[in-house]
């Protein structure tokens, strides 16, 4: 039965997410040749069930985009904005643009997250809050990273993908529930990144 | 699993470790034949020195006779090893490449992994894993009472070894009047491809013939780099081993050298004896890596995990490394970095 409810519920965030993905604009700059690539986050149904279960939807903002798949989960897209980053030597940063929205359906309460970044020395994503100007610690990619390079992108893959503490304890309070945990499985990440040149 | 297995060995080790670094344990190759089942490196000359200490604070930690110890050979003298029992006996690898071609023409039953000093290249074989270290960084090193200034550019470094530039007074008018002898280490070396490709801005320059190829990398006790108008490149790390915390003997010292600036930015923090955060940020820092085949890095058999457990994420390495890292003058990676596996 809640194994039920939770499907329903992420079908429910799915429409949601494809009708912002749909009305979503292509963007073009051909002035020069920028940065480019994209993070993609496959989130596990299981992280996608229980969420739904504590009343909490994950929205992809515009220009992130969202998709979903019953086996695969719900895949977010953040496309890259800019950086300037060498995943392979480690150090650098690659920025993204959309964001994401939490909402606790059972409170009403929201937060908006957007301007990720990926920070390659420290091995995390932060991102800004609406109304703040101060990152925070978001996303860690865990367990088995591969890097590769092929000509002037880098891409990397994260067998894991976790919720930071500092993170889950941000969601928390902003959402009102306890629902977040360091080192909560959301799933996995690919991320591909071509510097500007 | 493997995490636990990892932060149990890290309880256990740490203590160990600390003392074993701080009382200045000389190691070098194994004392003795290592067993079929261990794991044993070969290659590079720089991380040669912080490997074997390394393995020699891993191996307390082992209890069990029978289970997998970790070795590693130095990168010299020349000639024949047999690195573990049943091995075919090999012509010892001086340098990344050459450990990375010998990994590449053996099995684990003669070779584990390969240390290497310079990040994969597209010739490297696709099923080679790159598992991340430590940070290094590549400068440049001369006499101290030689004719070099205390800084070079990038433009001068790329002159300089492409042979546009071979007196001293086309780098600077005030400088002697004399000829510049550029030195590079032998070909296998990783230290001489990454400090080759940072000069050219990222693509390898050929060394001109005003250049003498083959010294042995990061020994300044070579009598050929004591001509007062030599320079080499250098790692920095192994710099600061050897000056500051005593880790050289023998030719493995850094003699009449001195390292150098390169574009106006200092390699080494003396104050913190390591190197120095500015330095770290240019193109000349570097990660420096252990190589494996992917087949055995990632099988789920006892040698798959026995790889990862001490190199991998997580592993006794980079759980319980840092210290041993930093004395011999390496920059520990974090959480993230550390382990990650890099492919060409």
């Amino acid at each position: 039965m809640s194994r039920m409810r939770a499907r329903l519920a992420s079908s429910g965030a799915a429409v949601v997410l494809a009708v912002t993905a749909a009305s979503g604009a292509a963007v073009a700059d051909t002035t020069t040749t920028p940065a480019a690539g994209q993070a993609v986050i496959t989130t596990d149904v299981a992280f996608l069930s229980n969420a739904a279960r504590n009343g909490i939807v994950v929205i992809p903002l515009q220009p992130a985009n969202p998709a979903f798949d019953p086996n695969a989960g719900l895949t977010v897209t953040l496309p890259v904005s800019g950086g300037a980053a060498n995943i392979p030597a480690f150090y650098g940063d690659v920025q993204f643009g959309g964001g994401l929205l939490f909402l606790n359906l059972a409170t009403g309460k929201s937060v908006t997250l957007k301007q990720f970044d990926f920070s390659v020395a420290n091995g995390y994503f932060t991102a800004v809050p609406n109304g703040s100007t101060t990152p925070v610690p978001l996303l860690d990619p865990a367990g088995d990273n591969v890097i590769n390079r092929t000509g002037l992108t880098q891409s990397l893959n994260s067998s894991s993908f976790q919720v930071d503490a500092e993170g889950a304890n941000y969601l928390d309070a902003k959402l009102g529930t306890t629902y977040f945990t360091a080192g909560q499985q959301i799933g996995s990440l690919a991320l591909s990144y071509t510097p500007a040149h | 699993m493997r995490k636990t297995a990892a932060n149990l060995l890290a309880a256990a080790a740490l203590a160990t470790s600390i003392a074993t670094v701080f009382a200045g344990t000389a190691v070098a190759d194994p004392a003795g034949l290592p067993n079929a089942q261990d794991i044993v490196g070969v290659g590079s000359d720089t991380t040669q020195a912080v490997l074997n200490q390394l393995a020699a604070d891993y191996n307390v930690t082992v209890t069990n006779p029978s289970a997998p110890h970790l070795y590693s050979w130095d990168a010299i003298p020349a000639g024949t090893i047999t690195t573990k029992s049943g091995a075919t006996p090999i012509t010892r690898p001086n340098g990344s490449g050459a450990g990375i071609t010998a990994l590449n023409a053996n099995t684990s039953a003669t070779v584990d992994f390969a240390r290497s000093s310079r990040a994969p290249q597209p010739t490297d074989p696709t099923t080679d894993d790159f598992v991340a270290l430590a940070k290094d960084a590549v400068a440049w090193a001369a006499p101290s009472a030689g004719n070099a200034p205390a800084n070079l550019t990038t433009q001068n470094l790329k002159d300089i070894y492409t042979c546009t530039v071979t007196n001293w007074t086309q780098i600077n008018a005030s400088l002697p009047n004399a000829t510049i002898k550029p030195f590079l280490p032998q070909a296998n070396s990783g230290t001489r491809s990454f400090f080759l490709t940072a000069i050219g801005g990222g693509t390898a320059v050929n060394p001109g013939t005003c250049v003498t190829s083959g010294v042995q990398e990061n020994q300044g006790s070579d009598p050929a780099l004591a001509d007062v108008n030599a320079l080499v490149p250098y790692s920095v790390a192994h710099y600061i081993g050897q000056v500051y915390f005593g880790k050289g003997s023998g030719a493995d010292v850094q003699g009449p050298l001195t390292i150098r600036s390169v574009d106006g930015t200092a390699p080494v923090d003396t104050v913190n004896k390591t190197i120095s955060s500015a330095f770290a940020a240019t193109p000349y820092s570097r990660v420096v890596y252990n190589v494996f085949r992917d087949a055995e890095w990632t099988a789920t058999d006892v040698h798959g995990t026995t790889l990862r457990a001490i190199f991998g994420r997580g592993g006794w390495i980079c759980a319980n490394g840092a210290a041993d890292l930093k004395s011999f003058g390496f920059l520990p990676l974090s959480s993230f970095a550390c382990g990650s596996v890099t492919h060409s």
